[in-house]
């Protein structure tokens, strides 16, 4: 996942290596993404987060759709 | 399941717990021979320990020479992610890891990376578990249920 500094530096950057073009989100979903998924990775007692978990937090996000869908 | 199978397993579980411990207080990944000497095992089942996680998706190997490539979010080489905290900095592979690094340490940190088209530099900073800074747009190239297929593409 890569930070751009806007959509059309994101449609630039795949037209010039012939790529579909993904979703783009905010860094603030990202940020809430990433400390849903890391905050307890050090902890001794981690563990995966299971499908369920994930398609939660994911929905808590706002990120729904085929995009983000997780079984396939 | 083998005793072997098992005792790799519940070791697998003491790597991951040093490594994760490791790469959070030092800011450095610790590989093989290392963990070897910490944990007091040897190499050739500490890897075996390096290849269960990464079975398992708790870590990523590199493809080469089988060292630990990311102990996620925590990268063991230098990248375009760079996560300065009051004390110490790291590395992650991609901005949604370099963001999970201040959630892991459940620090305030600022992030550096580079616009991925452009390379312009920018930065978000992170403050009593708020974005309080921020620029740009985040790109997910693979949908989510491809993401683990060439988790280094994704």
């Amino acid at each position: 996942m890569l930070l751009f500094r806007d959509e059309e530096h994101v449609d630039r950057w795949c037209e010039a290596r012939d790529l579909e073009r993904g979703v783009t989100i905010t860094p603030e979903q990202t940020w809430r993404l990433a400390h849903g998924w890391y905050k307890d990775k050090v902890k001794p007692d981690w563990r995966r987060h299971t499908v369920d978990e994930t398609e939660e937090l994911l929905s808590s996000i706002g990120l729904t759709g085929a995009f983000w869908n997780l079984r396939g | 399941m083998s005793e072997q199978q098992a005792d790799i397993d519940v070791l697998a579980r003491d790597v991951r717990i040093h490594v994760f411990r490791e790469a959070a207080a030092t800011a450095r990944v610790p590989q093989a021979p290392e963990i070897s000497r910490a944990l007091g095992r040897s190499e050739p089942d500490v890897r075996a320990a390096l290849h269960r996680l990464a079975e398992g998706k708790v870590l990523i190997l590199a493809p080469n020479d089988g060292n630990i490539w990311a102990a996620n979010p925590f990268c063991a080489v230098p990248s375009g992610f760079r996560v300065e905290t009051a004390q110490k900095r790291y590395w992650g592979i991609c901005i949604w890891d370099a963001l999970g690094i201040a959630a892991a340490l459940d620090s305030n940190a600022v992030i550096t990376a580079t616009c991925g088209d452009c390379g312009d530099r920018m930065t978000l900073e992170i403050r009593d578990r708020r974005l309080v800074r921020n620029e740009g747009v985040v790109h997910f190239a693979i949908p989510a249920h491809h993401w683990w297929d060439n988790i280094g593409f994704t």
